[in-house]
């Protein structure tokens, strides 16, 4: 009896040493304001949880967050949060997860009943893939008069893609379009940022003729050019039809790769342009000045920033004869921060939320991002960006990311490739168009 | 013997408990996924819908799959090849009694210890570029203008050069392990060998590869597991969207259980782990077919 009590015993305390080594390690890479071990400890109860509903510890803020500490956008925020916690007393876990930490991670974590206040992502993945995880943020907007100083085009945006409710709040604003060197502009007498694709056309000309590169791009962006061109032509939910449905028969595909075939053939794109991998295209050529124009968001001149010398330009991808959609139309948007609809500190959070996004702080994570500011009060945009202003403002129609022409993710690479092909002449309009229709089937 | 039951129990209980937790479950739970279509891989049961095998039939009509499964066999056989080649070569030169022995075998290895990123980023912005690139550079100075203009990165090349890349990386990793093997035999097989008046290459032939058996068993398992996890340098030759030449399964899976690139895409955990199901499947068959074609050796040495 002795002996069986003993082996009892003994296989208790290796079960209890096991579990204990398993217990001890939180894997996050977290930047916090408090001392690890509470972090650590706060994962241990909330995994006796279990899958049981999120509980947040009250009066703490978790806040996950997308970006890296070492960027400028990281930076400016532990600056902002550590302003905060001074401020109010309010303590804050910040944990920078990173793009991909936040995407492959934030889901589990909430499932399995991680205490999460607020996080932070892309506008689209945020109110799309992790809507059943956000709180309704329109009383707290309301009780602070949130709105008055924000961007009324993005809160609508955010508005919409939250099925007619704010659930969550825009910063870091973006818009995608055509970023031009305007030294280059200016060499080759071109005046006037393209409006039309005749003027567009004329601009390559005159840019070639002055011996630059007019247009250049990467791997990465180029399904871009494809999906705006279609998006011009015959609108984005036609092209998300398109490219969902294989309905590669359309006009409007003949179209567009017929306009980029005479690109191509005019000799206005990069001579690499079909084996530029980022950041090829934007380092080696825009940024250093051998190419003139390239399709892409605002945040680019922050990324070749210690690289590129030159003034920047920006115009909106240019409207095509008989188009559905003009330059009133682009894939704009922000990063949104949102709450857990569990979340006990709700009042904080949003407290927290609005120091990073109004006044001081929103104006330092503009300027250290060189970003677009979002409090409307902070009028003054990074010198970098001041030709992206009217663009931005004139924005009323939004497109996802790249116009649509990625929704469908088994047919993202073939566009790719193919288009890449196109660009670099090595296939022609119709080549491009029966590609695309075998692919499809 | 009822006593030493108990302690047998005891003794393992915890070990079963952590296997049946660490990866039982897990196995089982990806294979039974994998008949479901299931939007987050977190999600809870009752979120799951039951679709049959359609997550399979599904994948082999996606032309994306069979163009990522055609990438990593063609990692696996091509590269397979040159990688064990190599790095057996470089495995025997370096165990022939050559001067500089650490050093030589130190240079090979090197690759191993830099991180994938970093030498991805070398290979793609300085070897392969176009404008100043390594490759550009030597041909253009040997006059090579044909070769000096290939674009290594466009679509019909980049495939290659992934390859490329990667088994440079790689060589080094097998040579190690056959090296080692080669150290194990004896020297006075040779000694004899060479009394008996058989040169280098026959001595490889009759000595050396007969007794690597179970060394290259353990090479091949190994390359083709790495193959087929392939990932991290599909990732890096094709940023934010994937790439018709290097995507591979586990690059598709990633796709479709946390969406592609930047856009929001549709989700479904069900088809990843039927991702997983196929490929464990495929180590599951070359393992037994080397099984079969390199019988344990019942040589003793």
């Amino acid at each position: 009896m002795k002996k069986k009590l003993f082996c009892a015993a003994l296989c208790a305390s290796l079960v209890a040493s096991m579990m204990t080594g398993c217990g001890q390690s939180s894997g996050t890479s977290s930047s916090s304001t408090e001392e690890q071990s509470q972090g650590d400890t706060q994962d241990g109860e909330s995994a006796k949880d279990g899958g049981a509903a999120n509980t947040t510890e009250e009066g703490k803020l978790v806040y996950w967050s997308m970006w890296e500490a070492t960027e400028p956008q990281g930076q400016a925020i532990s600056q902002a949060v550590e302003a905060f916690t001074a401020d109010t007393g309010i303590e804050v876990d910040l944990q920078f997860k990173g793009r991909t930490g936040i995407r492959e991670g934030l889901s589990p974590a909430l499932e399995a009943g991680t205490a999460i206040d607020l996080f932070d992502e892309d506008i689209d993945r945020v109110n799309t893939t992790w809507s059943a995880y956000l709180m309704d943020l329109e009383e707290l907007v309301k009780a602070s008069d949130y709105e008055s100083t924000a961007s009324q085009g993005l809160i609508a945006a955010c508005r919409e893609v939250g099925g007619g409710t704010l659930k969550s709040i825009p910063y870091q604003p973006n818009v995608f379009a055509f970023f031009y060197n305007t030294e280059i502009f200016e060499a080759a007498g071109v005046t006037k940022a393209p409006a039309t694709w005749a003027e567009l056309l004329d601009a390559c000309e005159k840019i070639k003729a002055a011996g630059y590169t007019p247009i250049t791009c990467d791997d990465a962006y180029i399904t871009s050019m494809f999906g705006f061109h279609m998006s011009r032509l015959v609108g984005e939910p036609a092209v998300e039809a398109i490219v969902k449905e294989g309905k590669w028969d359309d006009p409007a595909v003949k179209k567009t790769a017929e306009d980029y075939a005479e690109l191509a053939a005019k000799g206005y794109f990069s001579e690499t342009i079909e084996g530029n991998v980022w950041p090829a295209g934007q380092n080696s050529e825009l940024a250093l000045g051998t190419a003139a124009m390239y399709l892409n968001g605002s945040w680019l001149p922050n990324e070749v920033k210690d690289i590129a010398t030159f003034k920047w330009g920006c115009f909106s991808y240019p409207a095509l004869e008989g188009g559905v959609d003009g330059v009133d139309a682009a894939n704009y948007g922000a990063q949104v921060f949102a709450i857990n609809k569990d979340s006990k500190n709700a009042d904080s959070a949003f407290q927290l939320i609005e120091y990073i996004t109004k006044g001081e702080y929103d104006k330092v994570l503009s300027e250290l991002s060189v970003g677009i500011p979002a409090d409307t009060r902070n009028t003054q945009w990074p010198e970098m960006l001041e030709s992206v202003k009217p663009v931005m403002e004139s924005m009323k129609v939004r497109y996802p990311w790249a116009a649509g022409a990625e929704a469908n993710a088994d047919l993202t690479p073939i566009i790719k490739e193919n288009f890449l092909k196109l660009c670099g002449g090595t296939m022609s309009a119709q080549e491009f168009v029966d590609a695309m229709a075998s692919a499809g089937k | 013997m009822k006593k030493n039951k108990t302690m047998i129990i005891a003794f393992t209980a915890p070990a079963v408990l952590m296997f049946i937790i660490v990866f039982l479950y897990p196995i089982c739970r990806t294979l039974a996924m994998s008949f479901f279509k299931i939007e987050g891989v977190t999600d809870d049961v009752s979120k799951w819908s039951f679709v049959g095998i359609s997550n399979f039939i599904r994948l082999f009509q996606t032309k994306l799959f069979l163009t990522s499964m055609w990438n990593m066999f063609r990692i696996w056989l091509v590269g397979g090849i040159l990688v064990m080649c190599l790095a057996l070569l470089f495995a025997v030169i370096i165990t022939s009694g050559i001067r500089f022995k650490s050093f030589f075998r130190a240079v090979i290895y090197m690759p191993n210890i830099v991180s994938a990123v970093a030498l991805a980023t070398m290979w793609l912005q300085y070897v392969y570029s176009p404008k100043f690139g390594l490759l550009k550079s030597v041909f253009a100075t040997l006059h090579l203008d044909g070769l000096a203009k290939i674009q290594y990165l466009d679509t019909t090349n980049k495939f290659w050069a992934l390859l490329f890349a990667y088994c440079f990386g790689m060589v080094g990793y097998h040579m190690l392990i056959f090296a080692s093997g080669i150290e194990r035999i004896g020297a006075e097989y040779y000694e004899a060998a060479t009394l008996d008046g058989a040169n280098k290459v026959r001595q490889f032939y009759y000595i050396t590869l007969p007794l690597l058996k179970g060394v290259i068993k353990t090479n091949i398992t190994m390359w083709s597991v790495s193959s087929v996890a392939f990932f991290v340098w599909s990732q890096l030759f094709s940023t934010v969207t994937a790439d018709t030449a290097t995507i591979t399964p586990m690059v598709y899976m990633y796709l479709q259980i946390f969406g592609a690139g930047n856009s929001v895409t549709e989700r479904n955990a069900g088809l990843g782990a039927a991702i997983g199901v196929l490929l464990s499947i495929c180590v599951v068959i070359i393992f037994w077919v080397c099984n079969l074609a390199l019988k344990d050796d019942d040589i003793e040495f």
